[in-house]
């Protein structure tokens, strides 16, 4: 009972309980258990990650108590550099590198903009959210470009992105559980981490005690960029192509990912363990409802609700019992 | 005059600030000597925390000089100041307060093992000492801040600065929406720090705090300094004419 109770103080605890329980329901409603098939969770496995990679960016970038909303431009204008660095006849890899260098200019300029102007980050990465998107609608004429000459399936760089490990498990969850650890690890036990938290939850005192707040928001917007960057290669190798359509959206799901894994919309509070189970919650109640025959139109709803209930749930169980 | 500086820990020469066309200090000097305790009064808008803002490295005086322990300083950050030995404790500014206590203790001085990655172990056994150093027993270094009584908070700034050998310690109206009780467990975490010798410069609105526990006063009005007397030489109601009767003459 002891256990229990500690359990259910952490934040966080009664998505992971919902969580589990929600799977139990897909499992056992979905028609001939499909929810829990290989084949579904392979497809499951293969989707997630491209929002999830960035959502555990957002994550961190949450907790020192900032947004960033232009990651839905930023990641397309990475699929773009990358899909024309292939086009120049470099290898994959260099265009991996560009994406991933450009991803983190994009959020460097975002967090300057955000601690120079002293503008809350909301304002300034919703302006760069709609600069980018539309530099990148006029640079890319909206075209898309197909890259599967370039990396034909089977090469070495394909696998690395998109294959399988154990003839079905896809890579990217692996990708994603890897982001996972190195930036659990950074958040909950490097000194960047203690700076990250002290910065979200009192500016004034991590500024009285030496840490320099601003480049410590900036250094996260860094890290989000290039997650961005290297979620744009991933995704663009899966579906072959480079499209101006990559991201849409991405900017609300991935802050309502983290909402739902007990992050603060005000900074300070939260985990990675947390932002995972919001990253993997969100898709597995979107592929849950698809596989009971929810109408596909309007699952939106249901992920809209959910995101209510899952905090209004965190915050009351949490006053429950603290 | 050689010989008088080495007294001093800190000595403020003619601070002058602007803040756009509002004069905040008009020209003054400051200093405490090496273990002295100042109480810092005056009413709202005075100047006090222009002027320890700018010893502690927030603003950057227009005009004037600051030495310290006898050299010439240029504190252009609360890093500078921290450097030289001088820590804040801030009213409500002081601590992160979802954080733990020995995170809070150790925050951006934090142990650490191999690739930057914090020794949990040393910050917190570090900090329990440093907290039973001055008489606080907390029941453990891993709970928030936020859980912790004002008086108890307090004393955890307070501990961080004895623990990190702060030279000067700035207590900005540390007894502030406190109870009795608790005022008087953070007058007796100051004494502590006086034992140890620390210099202390003690901002307050109340009289009686300050009077209890500094052994000089600085009063200041209007950006001015406009008194400066020592314990001895005044009581709590001498110093409240003192405050009064400066804000009127400023005017």
């Amino acid at each position: 009972m002891e256990r229990l109770i500690q359990f259910l103080r952490r934040r966080a605890a009664s998505t992971f309980l919902v969580f589990v329980g929600l799977v139990l329901i897909f499992a056992f409603l979905s028609p001939r258990y499909v929810f829990v098939h290989s084949r579904n969770i392979a497809a499951l496995g293969k989707l997630f990650p491209d929002l999830g990679i960035v959502t555990l960016g957002i994550g961190m970038l949450m907790i020192c108590g900032e947004f960033d909303l232009s990651v839905a431009s930023v990641l397309p204008f990475c699929a773009y550099i990358f899909a024309r660095t292939l086009y120049a006849g470099l290898a994959p890899s260099w265009g991996l590198f560009f994406a991933l260098l450009v991803g983190a200019a994009l959020g460097w300029f975002n967090g300057f903009l955000t601690v120079k102007t002293r503008m809350p980050s909301f304002i300034t990465t919703l302006g760069t959210l709609m600069f980018w998107r539309g530099v990148l609608y006029i640079w890319s004429k909206l075209m898309p470009l197909g890259i599967r000459q370039y990396i034909p399936s089977g090469s070495l760089f394909e696998k690395v992105l998109t294959g399988t490990v154990f003839g079905f498990f896809p890579v990217q969850s692996l990708w994603f559980t890897l982001f996972a650890i190195l930036l659990g690890i950074l958040l909950h036990y490097h000194r960047f981490g203690n700076w990250v938290y002290a910065t979200g939850d009192n500016r004034d005192a991590a500024r009285a005690m030496g840490i320099n707040t601003d480049w410590v928001k900036t250094a996260c917007f860094i890290i989000v960029g290039v997650l961005c960057g290297f979620s744009a290669c991933m995704q663009s190798v899966r579906i072959g192509s480079f499209a101006a359509t990559q991201g849409i959206n991405f900017e609300l799901r991935a802050i309502a990912a983290c909402v739902v894994g007990g992050t603060s919309l005000r900074g300070e509070i939260g985990s990675m363990s947390g932002v995972v189970l919001g990253a993997l919650t969100i898709p597995i109640l979107d592929n849950g409802l698809v596989l009971l025959r929810v109408p596909v139109m309007g699952i939106s709803a249901f992920i809209g609700l959910a995101t209510i209930l899952f905090v209004l749930l965190n915050t009351y169980v949490e006053r429950r019992f603290r | 005059m050689e010989r008088e500086n080495n007294d001093f820990l800190v000595r403020m020469v003619n601070i002058h600030k602007w803040f756009g066309r509002v004069y905040a200090l008009r020209g003054v000097d400051f200093e405490v000597r090496r273990g002295e305790t100042v109480g810092l009064i005056g009413d709202n808008g005075a100047g006090k925390s222009t002027l320890i803002k700018i010893l502690s490295g927030y603003h950057h005086a227009d005009q004037g000089e600051i030495y310290f322990e006898g050299q010439r300083v240029s504190i252009r950050s609360p890093r500078d100041a921290r450097g030289l030995g001088i820590e804040t404790v801030y009213q409500e500014q002081a601590l992160a307060p979802n954080l733990s206590i020995s995170r809070n203790i150790f925050m951006g001085r934090e142990p650490l093992r191999r690739l930057g990655l914090i020794d949990k172990k040393v910050m917190d056994e570090e900090s329990m000492q440093a907290l039973a150093n001055l008489g606080l027993k907390l029941r453990s270094p891993d709970v928030p801040v936020v859980t912790l009584s004002g008086g108890e908070r307090q004393g955890v700034a307070i501990a961080r600065a004895l623990h990190f050998k702060a030279k000067l310690v700035i207590l900005d109206e540390p007894t502030v929406a406190l109870s009795v009780k608790e005022v008087e467990e953070v007058l007796e975490f100051i004494r502590q720090l006086q034992r140890e010798k620390v210099s202390v410069i003690f901002i307050t609105h109340n009289l009686y705090h300050a009077f209890d526990i500094a052994e000089r006063f600085v009063v200041m009005a209007r950006g001015k300094k406009m008194a400066d007397v020592k314990k001895e030489d005044t009581s709590p109601q001498g110093l409240s004419d003192l405050v009064l009767k400066s804000a009127f003459v400023a005017e």
